[in-house]
């Protein structure tokens, strides 16, 4: 099924722009910033945009596979990189000869993993806050038939995901092993199923076609129809954004978002610890006015 | 289609009844042009709509003039949200948004949908998306609307709901309505007209449902509500098409002797009330079964429940009361989460779907997804081929019993809606299961291929095997079921025989009970019901 659910929130009531251009800003300083304080203080911010929208448990599946990869790259830079001049552990191994793991290529690790955690977080938030439909609809007017195509793509695909389960089933109860027996064999269970699936999907499709014909699709130029607004908290959450990018942006220019890993870890500066805090600040905003939109009611009819 | 002349005025209820394949989705089909513009083919003749012949009509123009709502509402759905979906004809006939806005207002409020405007598609109800499907037609102010079997999925709320609504839009806007419905004890009573189809012919064509039953029992076509039925079995030519009419004849045959009418009881009638188990080791044996989806949704609450063999057991209760997710824990598809399923004495935890593959037979909603061979024979021999059974004459005997000897070599794509539902219940009858579970199996069946796989069921019953269908039909259900389960929020309510569970209610008694409510009470069979009648008629006499 679709992974989008709308929910009672803010950050779910924000113009669906606004939502996107704060998870393009997280993804590009992600990739800006090489520097541990601010690739966490994006984890943090993102965090807790998502903890506000209430897709917490949607967040959590996304980690339980990015967290062992993140460990996984530790490791893999680890043993890979012989950089470094605090040696943690070194050891002879046949073959490859002394390898020695360092706490700065295993620091190095470290940040990599959690740029890849703040990228999967901001495609978390934008998967699960920005209904499809909406994004679609920021794309509409010009290429329309592309987008058409995408949002019917968006419609089907679960259906399709959902076809194949039922097919698979409906195998299995008519004694269908698909466990057993060699590759080839395995392989030739599953053909019926693609036969099966194929002509459904085909038929589906046809269904589908006829219903867009009886509602005039292609019967001449289309309109758009848009009823999304720009609200007092669109603003000041795109003013914010801006305002993180921006920085974000200006303090890489400084070279205040880089970090030395080799030879040897050095200590954060205080301009870099500002800077790290005001970019985490300004994108966390969402997630701040959101507290107050459940602190003050009050604030709802303003915002 | 053969020799089509029909005149429909501005306005009309016209209802479209007649067996599959006998023209009616075709005839809907021509005048909304989709035949030949989408589908291909050809036809003679022409077809006007409001003086103009439709085939010189620009799409936008015919789109703006008709409508059609589908079977199935999920394959009608193009969009994600209710209000994109009422918007995208809108956006297909280039209206402004300010006029957009101000129709998918007027449409959703009109169908209630207000509510669920900014609602995700994929969390709406089967009736809520139905309702989404007929907004979105209205919403480009169409003057005739065609619906092709728009409540066959639908639950019996929703279904009523939708045709209550198809009613009130008929005669508060004066909208034309041609429907195509197979239960038709939901709707005859509200068309102005009824048409009877026949191998693509119009055979019968009237404005009173009264006469068009008198003329149905005449000719014994089976395309009329229960309550026709009965009262054509004794032999009462103006026929009630509803429930209230049908009281109203019986209060006109004077005070019956209620005494002796209360007199029939189930049992006299040659059915059970309640099968009880004969002391042996039940079939299924469900003890405090819990399932919750990995979504968190809890769909099963404390289940208990045991099947004997020959047990012939109905599930119902609204969508998503748990009734599909109930059997498939019996057959191993879904795993308890807490509670003991067993099957024949052994804990179905211990055993793979695969195992119990030859002993219970599931037939899913949808027969299209067991059909992948080129010919019905080797459907049949595939099921045989993966449970390592010898095939003895099973297929034959199989084919016969479902009537499908005929078409054996046929590829069942091509059959029938009636066919292939039989296709894929053969594929599962030639492994002999001692039990069955069937999943709306009714669903887009007319009345005579109702009547065969009732008829099938209960051949099968008597030969001792055990069978539980999921259906929203509760005339199928009184007709042919022993024991009816009702279900509701994942927990069952209650479990009894039909004779207790079907009579006395709103939503889920059969016409026939509901006509001798007060009456006779325990009536939920025609041939109870024409037992009664027959009764109270004599009694006049």
């Amino acid at each position: 099924m679709l992974s989008y659910r709308e929910k009672d929130s803010l950050i779910h009531r924000l113009h669906p722009a606004v939502v996107v251009a704060l998870a393009a800003s997280i993804f590009i300083l992600s990739l800006v910033f090489s520097h541990l304080l601010y690739l966490l203080g994006l984890l943090l911010a993102v965090g807790a945009v998502i903890a506000a929208a209430g897709i917490l448990a949607e967040w959590g599946s996304y980690l339980k596979f990015s967290i062992p990869l993140v460990l996984l790259i530790m490791l893999v830079n680890g043993l890979l990189v012989q950089m470094g001049d605090t040696v943690l552990v070194a050891a002879a191994l046949p073959g490859l000869g002394t390898v020695k793991i360092t706490l700065e290529a295993l620091t190095y690790g470290a940040g990599m993993g959690l740029r890849l955690l703040v990228v999967i977080s901001a495609f978390a938030l934008y998967t699960h806050a920005v209904h499809p439909d909406k994004m679609l609809g920021l794309l509409g007017g010009r290429g329309s038939k592309s987008i058409l195509a995408a949002t019917l793509a968006t419609r089907l695909f679960p259906l399709i995901i959902e076809d194949f389960r039922r097919i698979t089933e409906v195998q299995r109860c008519r004694g269908v092993r698909f466990q057993e027996g060699n590759w080839r064999e395995r392989v030739r269970k599953w053909v019926p199923v693609a036969g099966v699936l194929l002509t459904s999907s085909l038929e589906q499709s046809l269904r589908l076609a006829a219903a867009m014909y009886v509602r005039g699709y292609g019967s001449g130029p289309r309109s758009r129809y848009h009823r999304e607004l720009f609200r007092p908290r669109d603003y000041l959450v795109l003013l914010a954004t801006t305002g993180g990018l921006a920085a974000g942006i200006w303090a890489a220019l400084q070279g205040w978002s880089s970090y030395t890993y080799y030879p040897r870890l050095v200590g954060f500066r205080p301009e870099e610890i500002k800077m790290a805090s005001v970019v985490t600040l300004a994108l966390a905003l969402p997630a701040i006015l959101s507290w107050g939109w459940k602190k003050w009611p009050c604030l709802r009819s303003k915002i | 289609m053969h020799h089509i002349n029909l005149t429909i005025p501005p306005g009309q209820f016209v209802l479209v009844v007649g067996g599959s394949g006998s023209g009616k989705s075709s005839l809907l089909r021509a005048i909304s042009r989709l035949i030949p513009d989408f589908y291909g083919g050809a036809y003679k003749g022409r077809i006007y709509l409001g003086g103009m012949e439709l085939r010189e009509l620009k799409h936008r123009d015919l789109v703006e003039q008709v409508g059609l709502v589908f079977q199935d509402p999920e394959s009608q759905m193009i969009t994600t949200s209710v209000e994109g979906e009422v918007a995208f004809g809108l956006e297909n006939l280039g209206l402004s948004n300010h006029l957009m806005k101000r129709r998918v207002m007027e449409a959703t409020s009109a169908l209630r949908l207000t509510g669920c405007r900014h609602r995700f598609i994929p969390e709406l109800s089967g009736g809520e998306k139905q309702k989404v499907a007929l907004a979105s037609i209205l919403a480009m102010q169409p003057e005739i609307v065609l619906l092709d079997e728009p409540t066959s999925q639908l639950d019996p709320v929703a279904g009523e709901d939708i045709l209550a609504l198809l009613r009130r839009l008929n005669e508060e806007n004066g909208i034309t309505v041609v429907l195509i419905e197979q239960r038709l004890e939901r709707c005859f009573h509200l068309a102005d007209r009824v048409l009877v189809m026949e191998e693509g012919r119009i055979v019968f064509d009237h404005d009173s449902p009264g006469a068009i039953a008198s003329w149905a029992v005449e000719n014994g076509t089976p395309f009329v509500p229960p309550l026709v039925k009965l009262f054509a079995g004794v032999g009462y030519i103006q026929a009630p098409v509803t429930v209230k009419e049908g009281r109203e004849i019986l209060r006109r045959c004077g005070q019956p002797d209620l005494s002796a009418v209360k007199k029939v009881e189930p049992a006299s009638c040659g059915k059970p009330a309640v099968r009880e188990g004969n002391g042996e080791q039940p079939l299924v044996d469900i003890e405090g079964l819990w399932f919750t989806y990995p979504n968190g949704e809890e769909a099963l609450k404390n289940i208990n429940l045991r099947i004997n063999p020959g047990d012939f057991i109905v599930l119902m209760g609204d969508t998503g009361a748990g009734k599909t997710t109930l059997i498939k824990t019996i057959n191993g598809l879904l795993r308890p989460g807490r509670g003991r399923v067993k099957f024949r004495g052994q804990d179905i935890r211990q055993l793979m779907v695969e195992d119990l593959a030859s002993t219970i037979g599931y037939l899913s909603q949808n027969p299209g997804d067991y059909l992948f061979l080129p010919t019905v024979r080797e459907e049949l021999a595939f099921t045989l081929g993966n449970l390592g059974l010898p095939d003895n004459g099973i297929v034959d005997t199989v084919l016969d019993r479902l009537q499908l000897t005929a078409c054996a070599d046929a590829n069942p794509r091509d059959l029938s809606t009636g066919e292939r539902q039989r296709v894929a219940l053969a594929s599962i009858l030639v492994g002999r299961p001692r039990l069955l579970l069937l999943d709306e199996p009714t669903r887009g069946l007319d009345y005579e291929l109702k009547q065969v796989l009732g008829e099938i069921l209960q051949e099968l019953q008597a030969e001792d095997t055990a069978v539980a269908v999921v259906t929203h039909d509760v005339e199928f259900a009184a007709e042919y079921a022993e024991d009816v389960v009702l279900m509701a929020d994942g927990a069952i309510i209650a479990r009894g025989s039909k004779y207790e569970m079907l009579t006395g209610s709103t939503f889920y008694s059969p016409q026939v009970n509901k006509l001798f409510n007060g009456i006779a009470d325990q009536v939920v069979t025609l041939a109870e019901g024409k037992m009664v009648l027959d009764e109270v008629m004599n009694n006049e006499k």
